[in-house]
């Protein structure tokens, strides 16, 4: 009896990696409102620059966007670990207990942003030291992923690193591949998170302009440090050069321009749309360059690809069926309803 | 054996275990905690029952916390440590089912936004509209264990996915409609447990009575419903299973039993209280019974991991990640070129990837002390013959030569003194301790490979004769290797066996 194989894709490639894509860029956009705005937060805070109502206010939206960051992340990863097993068991095998780590720091963020937004309502009040510590676990947690993930693309390095330490306590000592990028990430972050902020404030003049000044100067800040990065890549850059990354980056930077220039004139939709755009091409680069590392280790062409359409289908089905739920949720939840008292 | 391999001091059936029974409960108790607080909702609005709908709303608190965050998240953590502990089941559980889990995360998605909205929509939506997310949830939640639950049961009874590879066949697989039922029951019993636990701390009176009365229906009405379906689902699993287990593995069989005087238990104490005190109702009864519920199911879970073994994937993939289909290759070439990351010490990582993922040296089933006084012929005869030891182990499918490399690394790390001076012992002890160590590792008592029979009554000549061909007695069998102190006191002990192992 021949047992099935279980090397193979079961959808066209592009399918699994648009959807890999799209849903990366839900996650990081979710992720950058949640761990930028924290950050604004503890800044204003540290400095009392927001009134308190806006404070609690904004404190009490900080669970949700983290059940969001964490309920979007689910999806890229698991066809992240579709397509580059090989490459991502092994760097978070290798680096096992900061990976492992990686749920202790969200809970505890987690449970201090629902405690500060409880607390919040109670008092009216932010707790600093909550939001504080939140924050470091949201910044652990994408610390752990930026280093474990450069390593999945440094094979030869992996090895060698498992060759001397067994133990899974292995942190990526190659910060070069991985410091900037990092550091990049979080100022996306905090751009987004500007723009989050400046949104949802748009009502009060203090939050307004804290998030639109974090919006520009994050903005202006990721792009140096994203340029510093690029250079950084030096073995690499040339055959990345060659890809259709460097279009996409031109792209992005006009689409980052040009969600300057909506918020500037207040059309947030506009903005907000141009931005994701901009993050879904940050995800593209990111994408193609971890295809120029990989080269010579590793060829996406040759998977076997094994299309299972009936599967497919009631999955496709069922993730329309959830934005369709979402959104008639949502307007449920926020329609100015008749017997509203308050929440 | 593509992986490198996490070597931890923990054991990975322990972390494993502490990371899913805490996911399992929780995550069931979600499913259950989101009917109970509909049907609960809609008949206090029903009856315009004021008192219960804020203890609900204040009961609705404590969900959203466990099952928002604790049930997720231990939920990412599982497969963030079946990825470490078995990456390449996860992986080919991924490369079939990666739709099935696409699905079950939109129903996932559904379920995280719906409890928010529920939770903090007491006050701010119509009751319609409140109820209404909270089917939804209910809806999404369950419906994520249907899918679940196929990827779960397809991991013991992979049925005819096994021939024809076929998405369908392995989700619907034999044991998916018991464990569905049995899981749905498990539901409503912890809901029904949990509402116990809060009705307990009530103030006395005829609320409390109400409340610990309905209560207990859930309780009692999850666990028939979950009785009956664990029979099914015994009776789904293929015979062939079953019978090797009664056959060689009497712990996972015994849980069963167990669990069932614990489910019985559970049942006549629930009815018990609601004839007898629903006003009285304590705190500790209420714990006493949640633990027992919780003790209950995790017997039952553990006896499911068990009977698995030993697979992972039945059929398809031993527990230490060997890969049934290529059992030729293994053979032919060995593990060692198969494993990708090598650290230049080969018993070590012959050892990682052939045992490790199951033993420990010194914790959990731990071979420093099991092998305590073995010579370096007698190990090698183990590992080549680890499919007959007790524990329903994987076969080594390695080379002979790698066998030996497996054999001198555990030689290096135990202690090959005599028995007699390890243990300071004699007589019947030590010849206990060499069977132990010698037979029972094979023939343990009370299986059905117990040789107590075959050996009864037979002279001390006989027996040593015995030990003396021993290798020609069965393949597989070892040669007896053990010095002439060691072989007395055994010989002395193999007499007593016939007499029911008593002196
Ligand atoms: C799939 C899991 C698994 C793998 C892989 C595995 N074992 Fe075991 N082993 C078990 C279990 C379960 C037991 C029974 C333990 C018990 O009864 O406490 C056991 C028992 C043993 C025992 C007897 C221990 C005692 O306390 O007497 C020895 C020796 C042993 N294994 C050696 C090995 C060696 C050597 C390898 C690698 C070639 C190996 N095992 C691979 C699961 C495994
Ligand atoms: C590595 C596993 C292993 C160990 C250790 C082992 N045996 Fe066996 N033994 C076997 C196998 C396999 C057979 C053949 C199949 C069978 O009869 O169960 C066998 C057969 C036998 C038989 C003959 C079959 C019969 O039913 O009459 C006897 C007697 C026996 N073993 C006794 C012992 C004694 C005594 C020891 C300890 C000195 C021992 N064995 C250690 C695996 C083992």
């Amino acid at each position: 009896m021949t047992l099935p194989d279980y090397h193979f894709i079961s959808a066209p490639l592009w399918l699994v990696t648009a959807l890999h894509l799209l849903t990366l860029t839900l996650h990081l956009a979710a992720m950058s409102c949640l761990l930028g705005g924290t950050l604004i937060a503890l800044w204003t805070g540290a400095r009392k620059a927001w009134p308190a109502p806006d404070a609690a206010g904004f404190a009490r939206v900080l669970p949700a966007a983290t059940a969001a960051t964490v309920s979007l992340g689910v999806a890229p990863l698991l066809f992240l670990q579709l397509v580059y097993p090989r490459q991502v068991y092994a760097a978070t095998i290798v680096s096992g207990w900061f990976w492992l780590a990686v749920i202790g720091a969200v809970i505890t963020a987690y449970y201090a942003f629902y405690r500060t937004s409880f607390q919040a309502h109670r008092t009216g009040r932010v707790s600093l030291g909550l939001l504080a510590l939140a924050a470091l676990g949201l910044l652990y947690t994408s610390l752990v992923y930026s280093s474990v993930f450069a390593l999945a693309e440094q094979p030869a390095l992996l090895r060698a690193l498992y060759a001397k330490d067994q133990s899974g306590w292995v942190w990526n000592p190659a910060a070069g591949a991985y410091g900037l990028r990092w550091l990049h990430m979080v100022l996306g972050a905090l751009t987004v998170g500007g723009f989050f902020v400046s949104v949802l404030g748009r009502k009060s003049p203090a939050m307004a302009a804290t998030g639109r000044a974090a919006f520009v100067g994050g903005m202006a800040a990721a792009a140096a440090v994203g340029f510093l990065y690029l250079i950084s890549l030096d073995a690499d850059l040339g055959a990345y050069m060659r890809t259709p990354a460097m279009p996409v980056l031109v792209v992005s930077l006009a689409l980052s321009l040009a969600a300057l220039h909506f918020h500037a004139k207040k059309h947030f939709g506009l903005s907000g749309l141009c931005l994701f755009l901009s993050v879904f091409g940050m995800v593209y680069m990111r994408h193609v360059l971890r295809l120029v590392r990989l080269q010579g280790s590793f060829d996406l062409a040759a998977w076997r690809v094994a299309p299972q359409w009936s599967p497919f289908l009631l999955f496709l089905v069922c993730f329309l069926l959830m934005l369709g739920v979402l959104v008639w949720m949502a307007k449920l939840f926020f329609r100015p309803d008749e017997d509203v008292t308050e929440a | 054996m593509h992986y490198p391999f996490w070597d931890q001091p923990i054991g990975y059936g322990v972390l494993m275990a502490v990371i899913a029974v805490f996911h399992v409960f929780v995550s069931h108790f979600a499913i259950g905690g989101g009917l109970y607080l509909v049907v609960n909702e809609h008949l206090a609005r029903r009856d315009g029952d004021m008192a219960r709908l804020a203890f609900l709303e204040k009961l609705s608190k404590f969900f959203a916390m466990v099952t928002l965050v604790a049930g997720a998240l231990t939920g990412v953590g599982i497969w963030f440590v079946i990825g470490l502990l078995a990456p390449a089941a996860t992986e080919a559980l991924i490369h079939n089912y990666v739709w099935g889990w696409a699905t079950e995360w939109t129903f996932f998605v559904v379920e995280i936004a719906a409890a928010m909205l529920y939770f903090y929509g007491w006050k701010r939506l119509t009751a319609k509209a409140h109820l209404t997310l909270g089917w939804i949830y209910f809806g999404a939640a369950w419906l994520s264990l249907a899918v679940i639950n196929g990827i779960l049961t397809f991991m013991l009874t992979p049925g005819r996915w096994l021939v024809t590879g076929d998405f369908w066949q392995g989700f619907f697989n034999p044991t998916y409609w018991p464990s569905l039922v049995l899981r749905t029951g498990v539901c409503v019993m912890l809901a029904g447990l949990y509402a116990l636990l809060v009705a307990s701390r009530l103030e006395a009176g005829d609320f409390k009575a109400r409340t610990v009365r309905q209560a207990a229906g859930w309780a009692v009405v999850g666990l028939a419903v979950t009785a009956l379906a664990q029979a099914w689902y015994w009776k789904a699993i293929p015979a062939a299973v079953t019978a090797r287990a009664l056959e060689t593995m009497p712990t996972p069989v015994r849980a069963i039993v167990l669990s069932l005087w614990l489910a019985a238990a559970l049942g006549a104490g629930v009815l018990a209280l609601v004839v007898l005190a629903p006003r009285r109702f304590g705190t500790a009864a209420a714990l006493a019974f949640m633990a027992l519920g919780m003790a209950w199911f995790g017997a039952f879970e553990w006896s499911r991991e068990s009977l698995r073994k030993p697979y992972i994937l039945a059929g398809y993939m031993y527990g230490n990640g060997a890969e049934v289909a290529q059992t030729a290759t293994y053979q032919r070439e060995g593990f060692l070129p198969q494993i990708t990351f090598r650290t230049g010490d080969d018993g070590a990582d012959l050892f990682r990837h052939a045992c490790r993922s199951c033993h420990t040296l010194d914790g959990y089933k731990a071979l420093r002390p099991a092998l305590a006084g073995a010579d370096r012929a007698y190990l090698v005869a183990l590992v080549q013959g680890a499919h007959l030891l007790r524990g329903n182990m994987p076969p080594f499918l390695g080379t002979p030569r790698e066998a030996e490399l497996i054999a001198d690394h555990l030689y290096q790390r135990t202690d090959h003194r005599s028995l007699a001076e390890i243990y300071r012992i004699d007589g019947l002890a030590l010849g206990r301790r060499a069977y132990d160590l010698r037979c029972g590792k094979c023939h343990a008592v009370g299986t059905a490979s117990d040789k107590a029979k075959s050996l009864a009554g037979q002279s001390a000549e006989d027996l040593s004769g015995m030990l003396d061909m021993a290798s020609s007695l069965g393949e597989g069998m070892p040669a007896y290797t053990g010095d002439a102190a060691e072989r007395k006191a055994l010989v002395a002990y193999l007499q007593t066996l016939g007499q029911g192992g008593k002196p």
